[in-house]
């Protein structure tokens, strides 16, 4: 590859081929002095107790040699891409599909979600994946309400995820509630904790407050695993019973739905079932968030976002805005919870660990804050990804923190950035606000 | 203070101390606005101008004195009822919502008073006939303005929640001469037209004095002087620290 493939960039930075060669170079030399003892020199002790080594030069120069070709390759990149900052003209046509496809995506995937039963019938394994990865759009979604709209970060979502799994598996195996029963209990018991979890942080911004979120999401998970005789502690809870067609189960016995509609029983149709349940949990999530952005408590979430003293002089109740936020991100996590409870038969304190938590707000934040499509997008990259990667599964972390990383360099706002307006008071102008850059003063 | 005046101040603020921790930033303010009135504050910086404003709105709260408005005490009443009083508050600094789109930040204004779609609507005309660029960018959002526009929207969102009390709080801070003026025009425009009542706390002294029917001055958190708009600026002492000397631009 030849340097000069690179296009001419701006004045005030160097390029061309003598500059893109030093570097390489010194970077391959940094790589020469750091690994050569690291790698090139191998030592082991010897059966007699003594120090042997051996030198692995061969591994040595293939190394240095990859750092020289990858710095090479890093420069042509930026060069090719240009400084962060500029503004990059997109072709016209590039636009319209865009446009288009921005347009278009959602109800196709919409559409392509309540096709996925059908098309994949006979393939479990897809099937028990997009129920996870609907369980996380509609976890996502839920988180969004909190971190994307009203701003505050929330390290400890999974707490409420737990307490709706718990309120679920407790009501249902200690008093044989339904799970229809549970489910509107489990969102009402999520969202108290929810404002219980508000009142004390109402004060804390940013970091303080993920702070004191994380600290709310392990206490929960302590709890639980230390109240034994409530919960089962690290045992967990099993023989949560299975969700039910307004009453009739979904099984082998004569009640029934298979015996009932008399077709043959298929363990396959309590899959399907659970997949329609959360498509069903995780739209309405979306439908009442986008209704909720559209009334005045959720301009007020956003506005709480870019400016709590103009808030406050606007006359809006910070307090009681901040808890509404607070308490509706629960409830959603609630739902989500008393449906993993259900779906899994059995749950644990280790399905609840600070791993979900952090999980799911990287989906919110890659997918774009406040931005619904994104959201979901970015759920079914990360756990479809995941699940992708299995096989190399040392390798999974490494790639995914390498792709979260240029995610975020190539699009600082997530996948979708933009947001939609939510107050129209005449037909659009012609300007769209996107194409106006952001100036201050 | 005497009981002569014919009617109560729509605004009166006795005695009040007000404090960021330890440091006093009020130490016993008096200042009266009268209905219709356009009443102005000036001082250098950290006179505790601003802190007056955020006081009347309870944030720092007042140590000591009383703020009534219209013959209510609303000293402790909390922030966003204040503001449900109809006195509206144009921030220091602006503040509008940078990511919000200028509709969206006009109806935030209006949101926090009940009002009908009607009053709503009459809310949006009035705000684009005094400020016709605000129509044009309507749906760009707030941090795309330039900083004029901004100050426009501001005081747009302001005045959304029909107030009867203005608080504008240095409305010229970082503007051109030209759209400074603009906005000062427009304030007079709501006071003669609309009877607007309206406190603008300012360092430019003398666009705010021409302006104003009467002027407060403010030294180290005591009110030191104070007179009609056209009195203050004849004073010496007044030309000397913010007119002649202290140009601050």
């Amino acid at each position: 590859m030849s340097a000069t493939s690179a296009r001419p960039s701006h004045a005030a930075q160097p390029s061309g081929s003598a500059f893109i060669l030093k570097k390489a170079l010194i970077s391959a030399a940094v790589a020469l002095v750091l690994f050569s003892l690291m790698i090139g020199i191998r030592t082991e002790a010897g059966p007699q107790g003594g120090l042997i080594y051996w030198t692995r030069f061969g591994d040595l120069a293939a190394l240095v040699g990859t750092v020289f070709g990858g710095s090479i390759i890093i420069e042509l990149l930026r060069q090719w891409w240009g400084p962060i900052d500029t503004d990059h003209i997109v072709p016209k046509p590039v636009q319209a599909a865009m446009s288009f496809a921005g347009r278009w995506l959602a109800p196709a995937l919409l559409v392509f979600a309540f096709l996925v039963p059908v098309i994949f019938y006979n393939q479990r394994y897809i099937l028990d994946l997009s129920i996870l990865v609907l369980t996380y759009v509609m976890l996502g979604w839920g988180l969004n309400v909190v971190v994307g709209l009203a701003g505050l970060l929330d390290l400890g979502y999974v707490a409420f995820y737990a307490v709706g799994a718990y309120s679920y598996a407790l009501l249902a195996t200690n008093f044989g509630l339904s799970f229809w029963v549970c489910l509107p209990l489990a969102g009402i018991l999520a969202a108290f904790w929810g404002v219980l979890l508000g009142f004390p942080v109402l004060r804390l911004r940013g970091d303080y407050l993920a702070i004191v979120t994380l600290a709310f999401g392990e206490i929960i998970r302590l709890v639980i695993i230390n109240w034994q005789s409530l919960t089962g502690g690290p045992n967990g809870v099993s023989g949560i019973p299975r969700p039910t067609l307004f009453g009739i189960p979904l099984d082998n016995s004569d009640d029934g739905l298979a015996a009932k509609l008399g077709i043959d029983f298929s363990p396959t149709h309590r899959i399907v079932f659970l997949f329609y349940l959360i498509l069903a949990m995780a739209l309405l999530t979306n439908w009442v968030t986008i209704r909720l952005r559209r009334l005045p408590i959720g301009r007020a979430w956003e506005a709480l976002r870019e400016d709590e003293v103009a808030c406050r002089a606007l006359g809006i109740n910070v307090t009681t805005t901040k808890l509404t936020a607070f308490a509706t991100g629960a409830m959603f996590g609630g739902f989500a919870g008393a449906f993993f409870a259900t779906r899994q038969g059995f749950i644990s304190p280790e399905s609840f660990t600070f791993q979900e938590s952090a999980l799911v707000l990287a989906i919110v934040v890659l997918g774009g804050m406040g931005s619904q499509l994104g959201v979901a997008l970015a759920a079914l990259t990360m756990i479809g990804g995941f699940e992708l990667f299995r096989g190399f599964d040392q390798y999974r972390m490494l790639v995914f923190g390498i792709a979260m990383v240029l995610l975020m360099i190539w699009r600082p706002r997530g996948l979708i950035g933009h947001r939609a307006p939510t107050v129209y008071l005449e037909r659009n102008q012609a300007i769209s606000s996107d194409l106006v850059k952001e100036g201050h003063g | 203070m005497s009981a002569l005046a014919a009617t109560t101040p729509l605004l009166a603020v006795r005695g009040v101390r007000a404090a960021y921790g330890k440091i006093e930033a009020l130490k016993g303010v008096d200042v009266e606005i009268n209905r219709g009135e356009i009443v102005a504050l000036i001082g250098a910086n950290g006179a505790g101008k601003s802190t007056l404003m955020m006081t009347i709105f309870g944030r720092p709260r007042a140590r000591a004195g009383t703020i009534e408005y219209d013959g209510h005490d609303i000293t402790g009443v909390p922030t966003h009822e204040i503001a449900r009083l109809r006195i509206a508050q144009s921030p220091e600094g602006r503040r509008i919502f940078p990511r919000m789109s200028v509709a969206e930040n006009l109806q935030m204004g209006a949101d926090a008073t009940e009002c009908s779609e009607a009053e709503r609507e009459a809310g949006l005309e009035r705000v684009f006939a005094l400020f016709p660029r605000l129509k044009e960018r309507i749906a760009q959002r707030g941090g795309t303005l330039s900083g004029g526009e901004q100050q426009m929207l501001a005081i747009g969102r302001a005045l959304m929640s029909r107030p009867r009390l203005l608080m504008l709080d240095e409305p010229s801070l970082g503007l051109a001469p030209l759209i400074a003026r603009q906005i000062f025009d427009a304030i007079r425009t709501l006071n003669r037209q609309d009877g607007l009542t309206v406190l603008i706390v300012e360092q430019n002294a003398n666009h705010a004095l021409k302006l104003a029917h009467r002027g407060y001055v403010m030294v180290n958190g005591l009110i030191t002087l104070t007179g009609t708009g056209s009195e203050l600026l004849q004073r010496p002492e007044i030309r000397a620290a913010y007119l002649e000397g202290g140009r601050h631009g």
